[in-house]
């Protein structure tokens, strides 16, 4: 199969997917036993009819179809609605914590990306050195434990016992800042973003670390390195060499992760009540704001959609030995 | 059986027998390993928490609220009555532990153990068939990988009832793709093997292949992601629960973070925080430590030589 059609094909079922994800999100919310407006007319906040007024303003009382035909047209256009609890449109709410998430996330994924695969490499090369044990142990250690565990380590540690760090939120109650640029330049921000920063390197980087350390000691005793060795290169310069074959998991791997990444840290956003996508489709949830709750999942789901299909692409194109038929 | 083989009692206890030997001489290599030998004993103890803690704990977790001077004791520091404190609401902490353990061993056990068999069954299938099924089986595994798991057990358990067997459910269904294509790579390679020929040449049906030539040689890795599915399960069970999606009736590890956590508890009380904190990181550290070890025997491509 060539290229273009692996492309193709890949691509095709990644959209399928896709539809039938948010098809799957779509039943799951509709299962929900009540909309949140019922409970008003129990606590006397509203008369039936206004409920009723309710729910035709947000399409509530249109048949199933309709509301399913009206939701994909709208998703697909990144229209998402109102918020049921907020009144205002859940773009103006997901979006910035999507960007909070991002601006906590992508640079602790990539420093822990370089610092732990090379240190893996390294690890790798060394087989059986203390240094490999002492890491292989160390980040087992953090990448098992969950990830809001060591982040709770970390507060009840930096923030309440040696007050270096403040607790929570992205910025202190007093600042208030205009603009990206000011939110995340400053030094507030910085102390906010320590701690949180630190518990996502120290959970990602036993995967990366393990990655690089396996796939060096795979490729130790393969030809290619004997010959480098019998060039009479050094040490590190075979190291070099067996790292560049590493790359190709880590590559992969980083893909998928990055993919991950937006739905796996919701319980770390909740303990440093970090204002990013997963606290807001928590809080979405308990609220029964469907139209929040549903964006936000559509997000999560899309991210992992999109990098899985750009983790295979990268593989097959990486790879001069995958036979794109197979995948 | 016209394929030579039958399928009387005693081939198979002497079958269950050998199997039980490799699974021991495994279990010896393994934990030749140092920290695979730390991670056993904590697995260890910890199932020993999990069945007698209840009976151990000196108090009820729950019912019973800790008095002294005919006041309540919110939030004392470890001592006197309570080895390890009291919560705010008077309850002491060491006998919340020791009952908290249960219910993290139960989702872990069966969430791992669920995912383990579905996950063999079907990534056997898949590899063992190939063609339609395999297509069919692997765009599920795809459609599960695209559907992200915390925020869908998160709705699903929103308008359900958490109970401990539904908790087990939700992740057993979403976890089972992670074995599955593991054991669909590694069938994939064992089916072309002669042996495997040899014996449907015999005249073995597809069943009797599948489980008694293909499925013993893709036993180990089985193993070792049902090992680390046990992790898994333990971490989302208790991020559930951190997250007040947990069982409402159970005291878990996971619950008591939550509950230390939102009472605004956690600035001072380290008593409260420290052991469900310690516990669970303590339990899935151990599970993965013993799975590392484990992995440098099942993976083959890990045993090169040193020179």
């Amino acid at each position: 199969m060539s290229f273009r059609r692996f492309l193709l094909k890949r691509t095709l079922i990644a959209a399928l997917l896709t539809l039938i994800a948010v098809s799957v999100i779509f039943a799951t919310l509709r299962l929900l036993p009540a909309d949140p407006f019922s409970g008003l007319v129990a606590s006397g906040s509203l008369t039936p009819d206004e409920v009723d007024q309710m729910r035709a303003l947000y399409g509530l009382d249109e048949p199933i179809y309709v509301q399913y035909y009206k939701y994909i047209q709208n998703l697909f256009s990144f229209q998402f609605g109102i918020s049921l609890t907020q009144q205002r449109p859940v773009g103006d709410i997901i979006i910035p914590a999507l960007v909070n998430t991002m601006v906590l996330l992508l640079p602790a994924l990539v420093a822990t990306a370089i610092v732990s695969s090379l240190a893996g490499m390294y690890a790798g090369w060394n087989r059986g050195s203390w240094f490999e044990q002492s890491s292989i142990v160390v980040t087992t250690v953090f990448r098992a434990t969950p990830i809001f565990v060591t982040g709770i380590f970390l507060l009840i540690i930096f923030s309440y016992g040696l007050g270096w760090l403040p607790a929570f939120g992205m910025r202190s109650s007093l600042a208030n800042p205009d603009g990206y640029l000011e939110t995340y330049l400053s030094v507030d921000f910085l102390k906010h973003y320590l701690l949180p920063f630190t518990a996502t390197v120290l959970f990602y980087s036993g995967d990366f670390l393990m990655l690089a350390r396996n796939s060096v000691v795979e490729r130790m005793g393969s030809e290619f390195l004997m010959l480098h060795r019998a060039k009479g290169l050094s040490e590190m310069e075979q190291l070099g060499r067996a790292g560049r074959n590493s790359l190709l998991p880590l590559v992969t791997y980083f893909a998928l992760r990055t993919g991950m990444l937006f739905q796996g840290v919701i319980t770390l956003e909740v303990v440093f009540a970090w204002p990013g996508i997963g606290r807001a489709l928590v809080q979405a949830i308990l609220n029964q704001d469907y139209p929040t709750v549903q964006a936000a999942v559509f997000i999560m789901a899309l991210a992992v959609i999109i990098m899985n299909l750009t983790a295979d692409v990268a593989y097959a194109k990486l790879d001069p030995t995958v036979e794109a038929g197979d995948v | 059986m016209s394929s030579g083989y039958s399928f009387d009692p005693e081939s198979i206890t002497e079958r269950l027998r050998s199997e039980a030997e490799r699974a021991w001489r495994t279990l010896r290599f393994v934990l030749r390993d140092n920290s695979a030998k730390v991670g056993f004993a904590i697995i260890v103890a910890f199932g020993f928490i999990g069945v007698f803690g209840p009976m151990l704990a000196p108090y009820h977790p729950i019912e019973d609220t800790l008095q002294q001077g005919g006041s309540m004791m919110r939030l004392q520091p470890p001592g006197g009555k309570a080895v390890l404190g009291t919560t705010s609401f008077g309850k002491d902490i060491l006998s919340q532990f020791l009952a908290g353990a249960r219910p993290t061993l139960i989702v872990g056990l069966f969430g791992g153990v669920g995912t383990g068999v579905v996950g063999f069954l079907v990534g056997l299938t898949s590899g063992y068939f190939g063609g339609r099924v395999d297509e069919f089986l692997m765009r599920l595994t795809d459609l599960t990988f695209a559907l992200p798991f915390l925020p869908m057990a998160l709705v699903i358990l929103s308008f359900v009832t958490p109970s401990i067997w539904i908790i087990t459910a939700v992740l057993v269904t979403f976890l089972w793709k992670m074995p599955a294509r593991v054991i669909r790579s590694e069938v994939m390679t064992v089916k072309e093997r002669t042996f495997v020929k040899s014996a449907r040449a015999r005249g073995a049906g597809h069943l009797r292949t599948m489980f008694l030539h293909v499925a013993p040689n893709v036993l180990g890795i089985g193993f070792l992601y049902t090992a680390y599915a046990v992790g898994w399960s333990i971490v989302a069970g208790a991020s559930l629960a951190f997250l007040g999606f947990g069982d409402p009736t159970t005291t878990s590890w996971g619950r008591m973070l939550e509950q230390v956590f939102r009472s605004g508890a956690i600035r001072v009380a380290w008593w409260w925080v420290l052991p469900p904190a310690i516990g669970i990181g303590a339990v899935t550290t151990g599970v993965f430590l013993v799975g590392r070890a484990f992995e440098e025997i099942v993976n083959p491509d890990l045993q090169t030589d040193q020179e």
